[in-house]
């Protein structure tokens, strides 16, 4: 059979393709500048709302004033360390989260009993911010660490479980019929079929744990004492030190946004949009 | 012994508007090599049918038996091309063929070479590492194919493998088809609603009644081949079914309210 396709391109298109994949270079590029034309004006419009001296100093503080503050954060190590320890809380119950949501959620989809008792259960739980769940917590677990990283759990949780869940109730059911056919049951099906299928899904449940898990960790380290990005905000308030909060509040954006560019839309990058074909 | 002996089987549906008979009793055997065509009007029940042999559905009365065992559910000896390819768009098309030997616990190399062999069988040689999103509606259904044929079913069933493909496009997978048969002899159960695909590809054609339905007429078909959708003995034949199965589309249309 003679297929057009098995022959290669010749060199004029070869350089058409060459001109398309350059535009699409400048149009990254042309994204950048946006960007960074944009958060510049922002940076412009905070300095003239403090040069028109249009709220106190003491309640809107100025950005050089924010940056030396984080500038004393770093260097005194008080600032990693916050990070460090809400860090790990977040990791711990984000993934505790994972751990249990996903095959959780895969279950609920896939058996119709569990998915009308425990899946109920869950839509309950979801409307139920999950600090809530802290004054349970400590008598539980202690004033510790144990109580902030449940509080974390059942923030992430839910969504996770709920958007897995859902992913595999709007399944195609072809592919399931398709993976019977050709063999694979039991453990295999959830492993490669429902998983992958729903993957697209679960990313979307992920994203959203991970920002119910901030929320809720935050909430937990506000009310509870100790070291955290949450406690230092707390002491910002209590010392009346704007600065600090504003750059605590800098910093948890930031880190929200590195996870999401450097995590979830490379994941979402990799394993959704260039195998499904849609668009990123 | 016939390589597949279906006994009185039947289904039926309960939906919002109520019960539908879906298939009514239909009993067929087939022989090991045969490629058995079935033609019959929209709704009849053809998906059911073939989905009963796979054994992705139970029969409300009767049962299957294929390879001399009754069907209780999908198996390796039997597997099923659908309408739509039912590639999965998280694999490459490489790991789509191979995804039927990876669940039959065949290790990698030897995986990985039997779908190549297969993927070069289809023409889809340079396209073993491209995602599914990729591929035209004909590659896809050509990947569909190597991803059956990969487990080494002895038993095919297609449903409708062709409908969305262009005419072209058609007629070269009925010669790939054509030539996979006769080198390896499969079974093979076809369900199609083109008469002419039915009659260039059969070795017999059966014509199925309007909804609930069953077998109506069976045609034994016995030009030479390699065939030609075109050649004048094929129309003929296939001018006659068309006929026997006019009846019974006016049926199957009527009852639905469409005229
Ligand atoms: N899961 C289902 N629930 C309810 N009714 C169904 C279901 N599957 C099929 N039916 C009904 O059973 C009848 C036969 O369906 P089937 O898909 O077997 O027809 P078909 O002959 O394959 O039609 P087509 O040529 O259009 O594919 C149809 O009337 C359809 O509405
Ligand atoms: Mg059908």
């Amino acid at each position: 059979m003679n297929n057009v396709a098995h022959q290669a391109p010749s060199a004029a298109l070869t350089a058409i393709a060459q001109t398309k994949a350059r535009k699409d270079r400048l149009d990254r590029w042309r994204i950048y500048a946006m960007r960074l034309a944009f958060f510049a004006s922002l940076i412009g419009l905070w300095h003239a709302l403090v040069w028109l001296e249009v709220w106190d100093e003491m309640i809107f503080p100025s950005l050089p004033q924010v940056t030396e503050t984080l500038w004393l954060g770093m260097s005194d190590q008080s600032l990693p360390a916050a990070i460090a320890i809400s860090m790990q809380r977040l990791l711990i119950g984000y993934g505790l989260a994972l751990c249990i949501g996903i095959p959780l959620g895969l279950l609920l989809g896939r058996v119709r009993w569990l998915n009308e008792t425990v899946g109920m259960l869950a839509m309950g739980l979801q409307a139920l911010p999950s600090i809530c769940w802290l004054p349970l917590a400590v008598l539980w677990f202690g004033l510790g660490e144990s109580a902030m990283i449940f509080v974390v759990v059942m923030g992430a949780l839910m969504a996770l479980t709920l958007a897995t869940r859902d992913g595999v109730k709007n399944m195609p059911p072809l592919y399931m019929r398709a993976a019977h056919v050709l063999g694979a049951s039991g453990w295999r099906l959830y492993v490669h079929v429902m998983l992958p299928a729903t993957l697209p899904a679960v990313l979307t449940g992920a994203k959203l744990g991970w920002s119910f898990a901030w929320r809720s960790l935050m909430a937990a380290e506000l009310l509870l004492v100790g070291v955290g990005l949450g406690s230092l905000l707390e002491r910002g308030r209590e010392l009346h030190d704007m600065s600090l909060v504003v750059a605590v509040m800098v910093v948890i954006m930031f880190v929200g946004l590195m996870t999401d560019r450097w995590l979830f839309s490379r994941l979402e990058q990799r394993f959704v949009h260039r195998r499904w074909g849609t668009s990123a | 012994m016939p390589k597949v002996e279906i006994n009185g089987v039947s289904q039926v549906f309960w939906s919002q508007s109520g019960a539908v008979q879906a298939l009514a009793e239909t009993s067929l055997s087939i022989d090991e090599g045969e490629f058995v065509c079935i033609v019959g009007p929209s709704g009849c029940g053809k998906s059911t049918l073939l989905n009963l042999v796979a054994g992705l559905a139970k029969p409300d009365t009767g049962h299957v038996i294929a390879n001399g065992k009754p069907v209780t559910g999908p198996g390796p000896d039997r597997v099923v091309m659908f309408q739509e390819s039912g590639l999965f768009p998280w694999l490459n098309v490489l790991q789509n063929v191979m995804f039927g030997l990876k669940m039959a616990g065949v290790p990698e190399p030897e995986r990985r070479e039997r779908a190549e062999k297969l993927l070069h069988m289809v023409h889809l040689s340079r396209f073993t590492q491209a995602w599914v999103h990729e591929l035209s509606g004909g590659m896809k259904q050509r990947v569909a194919l190597a991803r059956a044929l990969a487990p080494n079913p002895d038993i095919l069933l297609m449903d409708e493998p062709f409908a969305a493909l262009d005419a072209q496009t058609r007629d070269m997978l009925h010669d790939e088809l054509e030539d996979l048969w006769a080198s390896t002899r499969k079974t093979i159960i076809f369900v199609t609603h083109n008469v002419r695909e039915a009659v260039r590809l059969g070795t017999r054609v059966i014509v199925m009644t309007a909804r609930p339905g069953r077998v109506k007429s069976i045609y034994d078909i016995d030009l030479p081949r390699p065939r030609h959708i075109e050649d004048v003995g094929l129309v003929k034949i296939a001018a006659t079914i068309r006929d026997d199965l006019r009846g019974e589309v006016l049926q199957a249309t009527h009852e639905e309210g469409i005229d």
